[in-house]
């Protein structure tokens, strides 16, 4: 399989605008044809009237699907997934405890929103 | 009076808008957004209070300044809109659209000796103010001449502004809601009110290309870099989307005029080495991912990719180096860990 790792990486950038994910703290990379993902992984403006557990439902599921989109490009044979927040444990999605107050932080330091 | 009163899809983001400003009061380009809903709606001091409100959280914030410019305009409070768009103008002396709008602000309000000077500066720094005042019939024969129709006409053009960023903004905001062909709409009638403006053009040709018609996406994005040829993000937008129709030929020539305009974005010396590297260019590659390294020493994709580079061409003892050095930063990187062993 022809393994064009820019054409991996302009893809995954479509996908992520398409996206409900706040990829503004996130970082991705292709070396042939393995996809790199990084950073923290959130929900961009996600309002769910303050309950935890249906946030972390829709994010969960919101992860299923992502990766389950990058792996179904043409030429990824794999994909690495380094959240600082999530992680993957015996194929679920998990939270890492103690990251929520970084990310609050960051929020309060990131007020205005760019374009697309 | 704003035109688009009334309109459903405008009342029904307003009151979407309003719910996120609940959650987030502290995002200005929500309280800037809100804002300009109001102003559609004609209630004109709840969109000078948010307009403020965003420029207190944020007070460089250029579009809210103009907006709040406009708004005053439309409330008739000539000092106030002259003020911003003077020291807009120190700022930038030689926008075109901003002696533009003070052209028609003074036009507004009664001085039109200043007017036409401003007429004057708007044609000189910006050769689309030369077409639209000669359409106009307002430049003549090297000078402007401000008659009845033309004054009539002008006096109204400050809400094209307005209107442009609203239909802006709600195209953005359809585009982030996944109404791709709504979006179109409304960004095509933001470009037509303000032809000049490449940022419309430029979003325009992102809501095309993730809706899938590459070809008007390349269309907009030509257009807004023939506005603005140093908008060095849109040649990266442009290879992007050659990358998505698989031509990299063309992907190559636009990324590499990006890395140009913007030789410190190491993300971009990172694609243009992405590449050269899958046309086997592996010394150009090398060269890209050593530069991204050096603006952003912890850019570890590109760290990697170097390494994997250095395995292929059989350079062991390099490839070691750059794996090691990404497991010091990442050491449970297990994938990395084979890569290195499988070396050693």
């Amino acid at each position: 399989m022809l393994k064009e790792d820019f054409v991996i990486q302009s893809n995954i950038r479509r996908m992520l605008i398409r996206s409900s994910i706040d990829y503004s703290r996130m970082d991705f990379g292709t070396v042939k044809g393995v996809v790199y993902i990084r950073g923290f992984f959130r929900i961009s403006r996600l309002y769910t009237d303050g309950d935890e557990e249906e946030e972390k439902e829709f994010t969960v599921k919101t992860l299923y699907s992502f990766e389950k989109k990058i792996r179904s490009l043409s030429g990824v044979t794999d994909v690495i997934f380094q959240f600082l927040n999530w992680r993957k444990e015996k194929g679920q999605w998990v939270p890492i405890e103690g990251k929520k107050k970084e990310e609050e932080k960051d929020d309060d330091e990131n007020k205005t929103e760019s374009n697309l | 009076m704003m035109r688009t009163r009334r309109n459903p899809i405008y009342k029904r983001i307003l009151s979407e808008i309003e719910r996120e400003v609940q959650f987030h009061p502290r995002y200005a380009d929500l309280q800037n957004q809100f804002a300009l809903l109001w102003m559609v709606e004609g209630e004109m001091e709840k969109a000078e209070n948010h307009f403020l409100e965003a420029l207190r959280l944020n007070p460089k914030y250029r579009e809210a300044i103009l907006n709040l410019g406009f708004l005053y305009i439309e409330m008739r409070r000539w000092k106030e809109a002259e003020e911003i768009f003077l020291s807009e103008v120190k700022r930038h002396p030689r926008d075109g659209s901003l002696h533009h709008v003070l052209g028609i602000l003074y036009l507004q309000a009664g001085r039109e000796k200043e007017a036409a000077a401003r007429i004057h500066k708007s044609i000189r720094y910006h050769s689309y103010y030369r077409d639209y005042y000669k359409k106009r019939r307002v430049w003549q024969r090297g000078g402007v001449h401000l008659h009845q129709k033309a004054e009539r006409t002008l006096k109204k053009t400050h809400l094209n502004h307005h209107y442009a960023h609203l239909h802006n903004f709600i195209g953005l905001y359809l585009a982030k809601k996944g109404k791709s062909a709504q979006a179109v709409k409304e960004l095509r009638k933001a470009a037509r009110l303000k032809p000049d403006e490449f940022i419309f053009h430029a979003n325009l040709g992102t809501v095309y290309a993730y809706q899938g018609a590459y070809p008007k996406a390349i269309h907009e994005y030509q257009k807004a870099l023939e506005i603005d040829p140093f908008y060095g993000l849109g040649y990266a937008n442009l290879s992007y989307i050659y990358g998505l129709m698989r031509r990299t030929h063309e992907a190559l020539r636009y990324m590499k005029k990006a890395v140009q305009m913007n030789p410190r974005y190491a993300d971009l010396h990172y694609n243009l080495a992405l590449l050269y590297s899958d046309r086997k260019r592996y010394e150009e590659a090398a060269f890209e991912l050593k530069k991204a390294l050096r603006i952003n020493p912890n850019y570890l994709f590109a760290r990697i990719n170097l390494g994997v580079l250095y395995e292929d061409q059989k350079r062991w003892k390099e490839a070691r180096r750059e794996y090691r050095k990404i497991l010091q930063v990442t050491p449970d990187d297990e994938h990395i860990r084979k890569r290195l062993e499988r070396i050693s």
